[in-house]
Formats: structure tokens, sequence, C-alpha cells
């Protein structure tokens, strides 16, 4: 496997692991998480998005596009994406930045020459590459050949990862890798069902075979109020971590955040959670401590 | 490495401001604006008494009348004595140096601006003494006689160069004079004035006793005892004033105090400092008096004041002398009145540098003549105390190099947050030390280089001309300008050379040999200017003060600062807009000559019309669009680096002799907003008459979208190495900052850049008005990321309601 469908690459992220890193966004997921902020990493496909609230409805792209894709409904623009073949033209043509394309064919030595320009940062901090997503280990062949040049010039590794994966693609990448961020978001397999799409069962035993494989993980939780950050699953995810042994009682929560909707308009993509604020640092706090009492490290990732 | 005491490092941290320090805070807060005319009463009625006389000693008696009858004043607060006016915020003036120059006072409503946004009323007695000040020097300073030798040169094309900003406001500013800021402190503070009148009264015994002829030398000698006698009687006034005020005191605590400050004003400056306490005082002293020589000039410089001071500040902490609390205190009550001393502006002064307080500069940490950093404990209280008192003023660098310690890294991105950025900036020690020191420089001086203003490197042992002449910045964007305009400016007038119409360029190279050339015929034309302003000053204006305490040539030599010795005087020059000229030329080559999108004439209607014609809008952003630098995109990096090289090959081509070459060094300041003023439209898709990019290689604003990493890999990558100091202004929020874990994060980030090679940079905090502004504007904010673990996005591009949570969570993650 030798390109992936990438839709950005960040340089100079602070939150998704040690020192300063870049982060590789490969697009594509197993799940659809409600609270997810990067809707855009779901299709595997790339895609293009219309931001309404940039365009000056100049009408260009409506002309530049071959295939009619894009519509005029109710004096807003729509893109068909039934019809759209994501060949950007409506992109080229809009010169006020309203259409972004979400996604690109990247290949390993595209992805590598963008990440080693920041070799200088991660030298400095300790940092390195992290892939995200999306679901990375969707390419577990294309980061691990990505994670091997890293190596040879020693840039930290690391994966974040929902673990709803081959459990191959994570044994695929354990040697390369130097860290994991893994993902529990409920220990209850019907809600987890019901608000990702899919069971836990293989999300856990995966975590099970990471820990077995002493790989270095820090666990991490996306804190959505009402749906897990109930006492019960507060308990039922430390007993999950304690099980794991000494290595994994540490948690980092992500506490939910509103910042992706704009993608999900962009996307013509319906948003469940609109009703839903984001939690305030007092009542984060309050789960933070919560875990701490069940003897778990946690910290909340800002 | 120094030995550092971690324990007091912990104390200092705990320290806040006291209450002595609160009461002046609010007392600068209460007091506003005010006036005082008193200086011109005295220049006026020295100027009459001394007609005559020899321009030296002139310029000593008038700054002696002031220090012997100006109105002083010492607050309850007070325990360092000696400010520019009885005011706690007052402002000066300084008709003596630049005439004529506050058109306000000719108005009616007697009403005077004195910064920005702020009027001041005058009573009629204050009035009637400035409008005669103004009337009794008008059509006789420095200023005033230049620009009619200039005049005489070329005729009205100085003032149409300036009106198109093609150079900086310098002369008009009054700021033409500052030939050195720091004065000799460890001089000073080691050996007391009594030694420089020695010094003096020995080389005036020579002269008389070798039968030498110069004159001029003679009377610089004499000037210099008539100055530092004059300073020793002003600090003297306060002792007596001070003794008298004890003798009213009422408390006893007070007026123990107010005959500490009498003994310390008595035995400083005139000897040498035995405490740092006594150091301080000698400070203040000396500092007001070199203000009162030239109110319109910076504020006097700290230079390394972590380096001599230290030796007071530990002795007496170590020896129990004063606690830690106690010399916070006394520092952060001269940080403080330096920080907030003002003079009366002129216009165009304020338009540049968007401020009316004197600049002042603290230099901090470094290494030595060994190589050695210096980094103290003291340099850590400067650093904590500046974050107390979050004052726009003083002007806080680091000397990065490669030991500074970790600690100081972290303490200086905290005192960022504090101040909400810019504080301190982080100016590169070996990148300046190699410079200077492939100029020629001995490296025992070198190494004590500082900062004037805010990065340009100085050296205290030389005087510093840059600017002195009234030439310290060339435009390149209003030259594109020209180049664009086959020479004429953005007023219709041939302030350029023609150099063809640019409709009918062949090629790119046709454009940049226009814009070198248009540089080549402007700057070295300035130079010119400047060497005749060279000659032209001295006969209206000495500063036998700031000479015989700032620069130890001068006193050897006998020797004015204002008339340069070859081997004590340093010149310099700011290419100013470097990075607007890239990202503009890269963006004509494109549209032009590469992908054909526009004609010339189509780009040149555009830009003549400011992008407001029928396609306007489109071809600004058809501008926009093109390569921006700070994306480590090859072509336009590049092109940054061309520009770079073939503006100082210009500079260094003119022949300076029998002084030293130009130096080029690019500092920041406010001056994007005035020489925004000069130009129009630009093809980077900037409109006319809005600020250019500030800093000198930051990016265009909001352009710079690939984030922090590329904007210093482009830095890197263009170099920029032909100068001393280049000013790179990153922005983040205060989110990039909100865990220990983040601070360490950005002192590595800062830590690669210097690394390689980066020369300065320093962090602004991006606001909440500006997030605003990129809601209505947002193709001028297409750099702003939101910053969440696992989440990527562009601001602009977050749904409106969102930017709004995002605004008023107060820019948590961008």
């Amino acid at each position: 496997m030798n390109s992936a469908v990438i839709t950005n690459i960040q340089g100079y992220s602070i939150h998704d692991g040690p020192g300063i890193r870049t982060v590789v966004f490969f697009k594509g997921c197993p799940l659809s998480c409600e609270w997810c902020a990067n809707p855009e990493c779901i299709s595997r496909k790339p895609q293009m998005g219309f931001i309404e609230s940039l365009c000056k409805k100049c009408g260009k792209c409506l002309e530049a596009c071959p295939e009619n894709a894009i519509r005029l409904n109710e004096g807003e623009f729509r893109i068909d994406y039934l019809k759209c073949t994501v060949c950007g033209k409506c992109e080229e043509a809009c010169v006020y930045d309203a259409i972004v394309r979400y996604g690109g064919l990247m290949t390993v030595n595209e992805v590598w020459d963008a990440v080693r320009r920041d070799r200088m940062f991660y030298d400095s901090s300790g940092g390195g590459v992290t892939v995200s997503g999306g679901e990375p280990l969707l390419y577990a062949e294309f980061v691990h050949q990505l994670f091997d040049f890293c190596r040879e010039e020693k840039i930290n590794t690391c994966v974040e990862t929902c673990g709803f994966v081959d459990p191959d693609a994570i044994l695929e990448v354990i040697p390369v890798s130097d860290f994991f961020l893994f993902d529990i978001k409920h220990m209850d397999s019907v809600l987890h069902k019901k608000y990702t799409g899919q069971s836990n069962n293989r999300i856990l035993e995966n975590a099970e075979l990471l820990i077995k494989h002493n790989a270095d993980v820090m666990f991490r939780l996306p804190l959505v109020p009402g749906i897990n950050d109930s006492e019960t699953n507060i308990k039922a995810t430390s007993e999950f971590l304690k099980g794991l042994g000494e290595k994994a009682l540490k948690l980092q929560l992500m506490p939910y955040h509103r910042m992706g909707q704009g993608k999900y308009k962009a996307l013509d993509m319906v948003y469940h959670m609109e009703q839903i604020p984001a939690m305030d640092n007092e009542a984060i706090e309050t789960v933070k401590n919560k875990y701490m009492d069940l003897g778990i490290l946690c910290t909340v990732s800002r | 490495m120094k030995k550092i005491n971690t324990e007091l490092l912990k104390n200092i941290d705990k320290l806040g401001l006291s209450e002595r320090n609160r009461q002046w805070k609010a007392a600068l807060k209460a007091s506003g604006w005010k006036l005082f005319a008193d200086r011109e009463k005295w220049t006026v009625e020295s100027w009459k008494e001394t007609e005559g006389e020899d321009i030296q000693i002139r310029r000593a008696r008038l700054l002696k009348k002031i220090l012997d009858n100006i109105k002083i004043r010492i607050y309850d607060f007070d325990v360092i004595v000696g400010r520019l006016t009885p005011g706690v915020i007052g402002c000066a003036t300084s008709f003596d140096i630049s005439g004529d120059y506050i058109p306000d006072i000719w108005k009616d409503n007697s009403e005077i601006s004195v910064t920005m946004d702020a009027n001041i009323g005058l009573d009629p007695e204050s009035l009637q003494i400035l409008r005669n000040s103004a009337v009794t020097f008008r059509g006789k300073t420095a200023p005033e006689m230049t620009y009619k030798a200039w005049e005489s040169v070329v005729g009205p094309w100085i003032r149409d160069a300036e009106k198109a900003r093609l150079k900086d406001p310098t002369l008009d500013a009054g700021f033409f004079a500052q030939c050195t800021s720091t004065l000799m402190w460890d001089k000073i503070l080691t050996r007391g004035l009594s030694a420089f009148i020695n010094e003096a009264q020995a080389l005036i015994k020579e002269f008389i006793d070798n039968c030498s002829t110069d004159i001029d030398r003679l009377y610089f000698w004499k000037s210099a005892v008539i100055v530092s006698e004059a300073a020793i009687d002003h600090s003297k006034r306060y002792a007596a004033l001070a003794r008298k005020m004890a003798e009213k005191e009422t408390k006893a605590e007070r007026k123990e105090e107010l005959l500490e400050i009498a003994r310390i004003c008595e035995h400083v400056p005139e000897n040498p400092a035995r405490t740092f306490h006594e150091a301080l005082q000698a400070m203040s002293i000396m500092g007001v008096c070199k203000n009162y020589e030239n109110p319109m000039h910076n504020n006097p410089q700290w230079g390394r004041g972590d380096q001599y001071l230290y030796p007071y500040f530990i002795n007496d902490l170590n020896n129990g002398i004063i606690t830690i609390k106690k010399a916070a205190e006394l520092l952060t009550e001269l940080i403080g009145r330096w920080g907030t001393q003002t003079f009366v502006a002129a216009e165009s002064f304020k338009e540049s540098h968007q401020i009316n307080f004197g600049i002042n500069n603290i230099m901090l940490g470094g290494v030595d003549k060994n190589g050695e950093d210096q980094t103290n404990e003291l340099s850590y209280l400067f650093l904590h105390l500046v974050g107390l008192l979050q004052l726009s003023s003083p002007t806080v660098g680091l000397r990065w190099n490669k030991s500074t310690p970790d600690w100081m890294m972290k303490k200086a991105m905290h005192t960022n947050m504090e101040t909400k950025g810019g504080i301190p900036l982080f100016e590169n020690d070996e990148v300046v030390i190699k410079h200077f020191l492939d100029d020629g420089i001995p490296l025992e001086e070198a190494s004590e280089w500082c900062g004037l203003g805010c990065v340009y490197p100085c050296l205290p042992s030389r005087a510093e001309h840059y600017g002195s002449e009234g030439i310290a910045a060339v435009n390149l964007a209003a030259m594109l300008h020209l180049a664009l305009h086959n020479g004429k400016d953005v007023n219709g007038k041939l302030t350029g050379i023609e150099t063809g119409n640019p409709a009918e360029f062949q090629s790119f190279d046709d454009l940049y040999n226009s814009l070198m050339k248009q540089h080549k015929f402007i700057t070295h034309r300035l130079f010119r200017l400047a060497a005749i302003a060279l000659k032209e000053q001295p006969k209206y204006l000495r500063l036998p003060f700031l000479s015989a305490m700032g620069i130890q040539a001068c006193m050897d030599k006998g020797q004015d600062l204002l008339i340069p010795d070859p081997d004590a005087a340093m010149f310099g020059i700011s290419d100013r807009a470097i990075i607007d000229v890239a990202d503009s030329l890269i963006a004509v080559k494109k549209l032009v000559f590469d992908d054909k999108k526009l004609s010339m004439k189509e780009l040149l209607l555009a830009l003549d019309t400011s992008f407001d014609g029928e396609r306007g809008e489109e071809i600004r952003m058809m501008c926009f669009a093109q390569p921006k630098y700070g994306n480590d995109i090859d072509e336009v990096d590049m092109l940054a680096e061309r520009i770079s090289k073939d503006s100082y090959d210009i500079i260094r081509s003119y022949d300076n002799s029998p002084f030293r070459k130009y130096i080029v060094a690019r500092e920041g300041l406010a001056w994007h907003y005035f020489g925004g003023l000069g130009v129009g439209a630009l093809p980077n898709g900037r409109k006319a008459f809005e600020p250019l990019n500030d800093g000198s290689v930051s990016p265009m604003r909001g352009a710079d979208k690939n984030g922090p990493t590329a904007v210093l890999r482009s830095a890197l990558k263009a170099g920029f190495d032909e100068s001393y100091a280049s000013v790179l202004n990153q922005k983040f929020s205060s989110a990039i900052l909100q865990s220990e874990e983040s601070v360490d994060k950005l002192v590595a980030y800062t830590n690669a850049f210097m690394q390689n090679g980066g020369s300065h940079i320093q962090y602004n905090m991006v606001d909440t008005d500006e997030l605003r502004d990129a809601k209505v504007n947002p193709e001028k904010h297409k750099d702003l990321i939101v910053r969440i673990g696992g989440f990527s996005a562009y601001f602009i591009q977050l749904s409106p309601d969102i930017q709004d949570d995002v605004i008023n969570r107060s820019e948590h993650s961008i």
C-alpha cells in the first residue's frame, strides 16, 4: 500500500503525544461517533466541502463544475455528492476559499517529505509524527512504511487509534510505533454501538493486545456529557484499565467540543449533537477527580 | 556555568507588586496626562544668557540651568527619586532641539495632543511659555537647518520622498540625535561622576600645557565638567528636599525613608555606589539628566542591566543588607519610572512609532567575552517584575544562546503570558556577535551588545548613528510602487527614476531590475543627504551630557557624539518591507508572466483603483491566492532571499568613508502602519494605504496557513543572513501556553529556530478583536488554526456560532 487518502498534515501539534508533533490525518473510519469532530475523516473517499459563511455567491463554481454537481437551492449553493467526482475544478475557481477539498491521495514518500521538514522541532522537543484521522490503522501498511522512515532518522512515532481495527493491523505497527493514543469510548457494548455504530468488543480486545505486547499506551476518553460521564461508566472504565495491569492506569480525558460542527454543514451531513453544549471546566474536573479517586492517573487534554 | 541560587528563584516567583509599587500604579492610572512647560522656561532663559558663547558651552549651561531650577517633587510612594516632570506621568517638550514642532500650540483651543488618542488642556501661562520657546528656537535647530541644507541640494524632493514614505521621518521626529542611549553605567556606578570630572580636568590641563589649538576639544571637556557638576547638584537638590520633607514628616517610618533618600542622594552619583539601592538611585538621576538634555529621545536604556547591577544585588542579598522583597520593590520603581516617561512627539513620530513614550530597552542574559552565558538571578527578577508591571515599555530582550538556561527560557514564556506577548523577545546572541566580529569589532566589545529601541543591536562602547542623520529606514514597498509606475510615487510625483513603462516589461526580470534601480537611486541619495546632515547638525546642537556619560571615546578625544569619530561610530539602516515585496513580486511573476492570467495593464488598473474597480475584488483574491512567504514554499522564500541579498548589496555598495559602511539591521516597531501610508495597493493583495507587514520577516498577516513551523522553515530558508537583526512576530494564543508541558514545547520551538540560525522571534498573543475581524475579513486570517488534540480546522472554516463560542471562551484553542 503505497498511498493513502490524507486530509491534513498539521505541524506544531502539542496535544497529540510527546513534544512538538506533526499529525497526519488519514481519511476513513470504521466508527461513526455522534460527537466526531472530524466528520470529513469518516468516509474513505476524498470529498468536496462547502463553507457557506465564506461564499459570496459569485457563481464561479457553477460555471467551473463539469458535472453540474453544484446547484443553487433557495439562494444557497449545495454540492450534489452523487454527481461530484471530486475533480477540484470548483475549488480552483473559488477565490474566496469557500470550497475546500477534504482528502487527497498521497504516497508514503510524499507524506514523509512533508513530515520530515519539521525534524528540527522534533529534535529539540522530543516530538515526532502522530498518525490520526479517521483511523490510520485502516492504512496499517502505509503507516508501517512511514514509521520505518521515521525510525531510521530517530523521529518519535505515535499512533492515535479508535481501536476498532483488525488485530493484524495493530500487530503490523507495534514494532515501529513508540507510542499509542488509544480511545476508549464507552464500556457498555450496547450504548457503544448506539453512539458509534459498532460494539466495543474488538476495541477492548485490541487494548489488551497492545498491553500484552508491552506497547506504550495512553488511553484516552472523549468525554461527552450525558453519554459516557456516568458513575457506572467511570467505574467500568476504571475497572477495565485496572484489569490491564499497572501500565494502563493512566487515562486522558478529551472534553467534548463542537468545533467540528461547521464541517458537518460543509459536507451536508446531519449533526446529532446540536443540543449538547461544550462541557465547562468544573464538570470536567469532577469527572477527572472521580477517576483519580478510583486510582486512575487522570489528566485532561487542553 | 554560573552557580545559581535556585531557592532565590523560587522566592522571586512568589513576589507580587509591593504596596508601594501598587500605590504608584494607582497614581499613574488616576493622574492622566499632564504637560509641564517648566523646562522651556529655563531653556529660553539660558539661551539668552549665553548668546555668543560656544555651542558646546551653551548646551552645557542650558542643561545646568534646567537641572538647577526645574521644579522637582518627591511623592509619598517614592524611594528612588528623580523624574522628568513633577507629574507621575508628565510630558515634556523640546523646542530647543526640534524648533516650532507642535502645531497645536498655535491653535486657539489651548489643547495639545500628547498621545495617539489623548489631548490635554493647558493653562494660559504654560501655553505662553511654550509659545515663547517655540519662537525663540524656531529656525535655529538642527533638524530645521538640515532640511534647509537638504533642500538646497535636492529641492522639494526630500519632502516628497518623505510624503511617499520612501524614508522614515527620523529627522522630523526629533529622533535624529540618538547616537547612544545606554550610558556607561558600569563606570558611573563603580567610579562616580567625580571620576569624570577629574578625567576632564586632567585633559583640560594637558590641553593647556601642550599649547594645543583645537579649541573645540577644550570646550568639550569644559562642558563635560559643567554637566557632571550639574548632575551632582541636581541630586543634592533632591537630598535637600528630602531633608526638608523629613522635618515635617510625622510618620517615623517615612521620616527615616526620606532621610535615607537624602543620605543616598548626597553620596551618588558623585561617588561610587556602594549598595544596590545607591546604584539604582544613581541611575535614576543620571537617566533624568540625560532626558532633560533631550527629552525627545529614548528613555535611558538599561543595556545589560542584569550584568552591571548584579554585583550590588547579590552582595547586598548575601550580606543581609537588603531583602529580595525590598530589592524587587526598588527595581520595580525604576523600571516603572523609565517605562512611563513621556514627551510630546511630532505628528510623524506618532505615526511611525504609534507611541509617545520614550522607548527603553533591557537586554538580559547573553555571553561574556569568554563565551560563557551570564544569565543570573537578577535576569530572572527583571523578567518577573516586567511580568508584574505589564507596561508596554520597556522593551525586554533575551540574548538567546546555546547555554541560555532552561529555567530562564521557561520564565520568559511565562512572562510572555503575563504581558500578553512580546516580552521578552528573543535575539540570537551568536548571530549578532558573529556579525560584529565579521565587521571587525573585537570580541570583548561585541559580547557587550544590547538593544537600541526594540531589536537593533548596538554596542555601548560605540556611538550608534542609526537614524542619527535623519535616515533610519528605506521602504522597499514604496520603491516597488515606483517601479510599477515608472518612477512616480503614490502622490504622482517623480521621486524615483524613470525605469520604463511597466506595461511594456517583457519579463519578470525587467520588473525586478527596475525595482533595484529605484532602490539604488533612493538609498544612495539618502545616504548622501545623511552625510550632509552630519556636517550640519553639530552647528546647532551638541549633547555634552550624553557624550561624556555615554561614550568613552568622546571623553578621550574631546569630541561630541554628533561629530563622529570614525573609529568609534557605527552606521546602520533598516531596509523595510522585504516580505511585502517578495509576496508582491511572486504574484506578478505568476499572474502576469508565468500563468498569464492577467495582463500587466489589468493588474495595474486593479492596483491603481485599490481593487475597487469592476474586477477589483476578484483580482485581489487572485493576488491573495498566490504563494506567500511563511508557508515553506520554495519559489517565494527564495525570492525573499534574493531581495534581501540584493538590497544588502545596494546598501553596502555605498562608500561611507571615512566612516564604516552602513550595517543592515531590520527592526520592526509599529513602522508598518506608517510605511503603508505611502504605498498604493500591492500585488500581494494588500489595499492602498493599509499597513504593511509587521516585523521585518513576519509573513503577511494571516497568510501563513501552514502553521508556525512552516513560518520558521521559510524564515530559515530565506536566511536573511545579511542583517544583524530581523523581526519575526509569531502569533499564538495564550492557549498555546496553558500547561507547563505546552510551555516546554514553546521553549523547544524557540530553541529549534535559534539553533538553526534564526536571529529573532517574539510571540504575540491573538486577541478576541482579531478573531472578530476574522469573521468579517476571513481572507486576512487564513492562519488561525484551532488546536485541540486530535482535531484539525482553520478558524475561518468554523461555523459562525462556533466561531462566537471560541471568541467567548477567550481564544482557548487557537
